[in-house]
């Protein structure tokens, strides 16, 4: 009895006063069913809750059946899936079943399943949905020249090589440092450089080039920008090249333990193998620059000068000590 | 939300299969268009999110995701995006913004693009999408490989105070997959890859290297130094 009259006065209380606040009909019910029995309290619960229990019965409606009920087995799935939309149970007709298996049964079925709603899923993608987005970017497309097919013909035509990477991530900035970094690579034997130039060429760059592939590489990352980067290895490029080509006055007082290589001509072991022919009497009777000159033209003295040489110059290994030796034994006809 | 595109007229692009030379044409969109583009993308965010709540959207509207950072050369600032372009397959309009500039496309010889996740299954869905929108756009894969993944643990202790002997540990996975793509025009490379990272799932970070070949500059064909000066000459 004294239940049904609170709820009376819950009922009047709401009736009565729309346009005010919900606070105020709310402290209107408090008011009145603090002077309501215990009793009424412990059959009704909570007396707000009760109040809106009876409310939203008069306005809740009943949910329909699933989009996927109504969903013909042709259509367009573009057009229900367009975006990267979160997983929806109701509008995917898949029975989908994602999570841990309960013993001995399935894994839990898609209503309301969270690992579902997690993990990006790529229904906005199916393969018609590629398609006709390409079809859309196909005019923005250019196509790769013709001529161009391999990669060496690539390297004739195009020889500088520019290299820069670019990053794409989510986080509090979307700029990476890092992606300021631009190699520039170009094989020296495409720039028009005489022999003089690229020693210097060589000397000035050190450890820049490397001697198997003959690439130059500079690295810019000195600048903030990209494009600064860029402009910076082609201003160093331009001129390394310019400086090389430059001839300065004390370059004629390179010794010879500056020079690159090793020339055979006017050095230590000419001088030796030539006294040492004289010695052995091989050009017959006779002194001075003649009798040199005739042995260094001989065939012998000629294989003795390119064993030496590739010695020197690639270092000791199988072939090279063989060649010396054999250049050696016809040279001295051991 | 829309921007719309200005009616230019429409230009036909020119076939590109000149002899050795590099004069294949940009695709360029209309200066006012590409103003409107450098909007601030948090606006368009808002844009969309509120195009998404108030309405069902039955368009494709531009999904701001992270974008390829302003360093990268391949910038949005020249090509079209393809929020505009898609209307064209539910409209079925002519393309009137497109326009063909004389300036020198640059040639990739190689665009290498590495997804890291933390889910694989996640990278072979984005594999296959890749992969298709490659063959679509008539782009030549040179591989696609899947390098070892990379685990990082770590050793926490387990309790808040003391308790040295109870820990816990934790292990993040990263996962990766690369694709080569050889020999693209930078109109492809932007079109593909602006395409690929606006599909870029959550959680997914990308990483492009490009190699881009060039013809040797004017100012390094000659050596400037035409009397090959014997004496020095500081400053030259």
């Amino acid at each position: 009895m004294a239940a049904h009259t609170s709820r009376a006065f819950l009922s009047l209380g709401r009736i009565n006063v729309p346009g005010l606040g919900l606070h105020k009909s709310v402290s209107r019910v408090t008011y009145s069913t603090g002077l309501s029995t215990d009793s009424s309290k412990a059959t009704t619960g909570s007396p707000q809750k009760g109040g809106k229990k009876v409310l939203s019965k008069k306005y809740k409606r009943e949910p329909g059946d699933p989009r996927t009920e109504l969903m013909p087995v042709d259509q367009d799935w573009t057009a229900v899936y367009p975006v990267a939309t979160p997983f929806i149970p109701d509008a995917i007709p898949l029975p989908v079943r994602m999570g841990c298996p309960v013993k001995g049964g399935a894994p839990p079925e898609k209503k309301g399943n969270l690992e579902l709603i997690k993990i990006p899923n790529f229904l906005h993608l199916t393969p018609a949905a590629i398609k006709k987005h390409c079809e859309a970017l196909k005019p923005f497309c250019t196509e790769w020249p013709s001529a161009l097919d391999t990669d060496a013909k690539c390297d004739e035509h195009f020889p500088i090589k520019v290299e820069t990477k670019s990053y794409v991530s989510a986080g509090p900035s979307i700029r990476n440092p890092a992606a300021r970094i631009v190699h520039l690579s170009v094989k020296l034997s495409s720039l028009n450089l005489n022999d003089q130039a690229r020693k210097k060429m060589l000397k000035l760059v050190g450890d820049r080039y490397c001697k198997d592939t003959d690439i130059l590489t500079i690295t810019a990352d000195r600048c903030p920008l990209k494009q600064q980067n860029y402009d910076y290895a082609m201003y160093l490029l331009t001129v390394l090249y310019h400086e090389s080509w430059k001839i300065e006055a004390w370059e004629a007082e390179k010794t010879v333990a500056d020079m690159e290589e090793y020339s055979w001509e006017g050095s230590l072991s000419q001088e030796n193998i030539l006294d040492v022919l004289v010695r052995m009497k091989e050009a017959g009777e006779g002194e001075g620059e003649e009798v040199r000159e005739q042995l260094l033209g001989r065939r012998e003295v000629q294989e003795y000068k390119d064993s030496v040489t590739r010695l020197k110059n690639e270092g000791e290994n199988e072939s090279t000590m063989l060649q010396y030796k054999e250049a050696v034994k016809k040279v001295l006809k051991l | 939300m829309y921007i719309s595109a200005p009616s230019c007229p429409s230009s036909s692009l020119p076939s590109s299969t000149h002899e050795g030379s590099t004069g294949n044409s940009t695709v360029s969109c209309c200066p006012t268009f590409s103003e409107n583009m450098a909007a601030p993308m948090a606006l368009r965010r808002e844009l969309c999110s509120l195009a998404r709540i108030l309405s069902g959207i039955s368009h494709l509207a531009p999904r701001a995701l992270g974008v390829c950072s302003g360093h990268n050369k391949c910038n949005i600032i020249r090509s079209r995006l393809p929020s505009t372009s898609s209307t064209s397959f539910h409209t079925a309009t002519v393309f009137s913004s497109i326009t063909v500039t004389e300036e020198p496309d640059t040639l990739f010889q190689m665009v290498s693009v590495m997804v890291k996740g933390h889910d694989r299954a996640v990278l072979d869905s984005y594999e296959f999408f890749a992969k298709m929108a490659a063959q679509e756009l008539g782009i030549t894969i040179n591989k696609v490989y899947e390098p070892p993944k990379d685990i990082e643990r770590l050793t926490v202790l387990k309790s808040v105070h003391i308790f040295k002997k109870h820990r816990v540990q934790y292990e993040m996975r990263t996962h990766y997959r690369c694709f080569e793509l050889s020999h693209m025009t930078g109109c492809t490379t932007q079109v593909y890859l602006e395409y690929i990272q606006r599909n870029l799932p959550e959680g997914v970070a990308m990483e492009v290297s490009t190699t881009a070949i060039e013809k040797v500059p004017d100012h390094i064909l000659e050596p400037m130094w035409e009397d090959r000066p014997i004496d020095d000459k500081p400053g030259q």
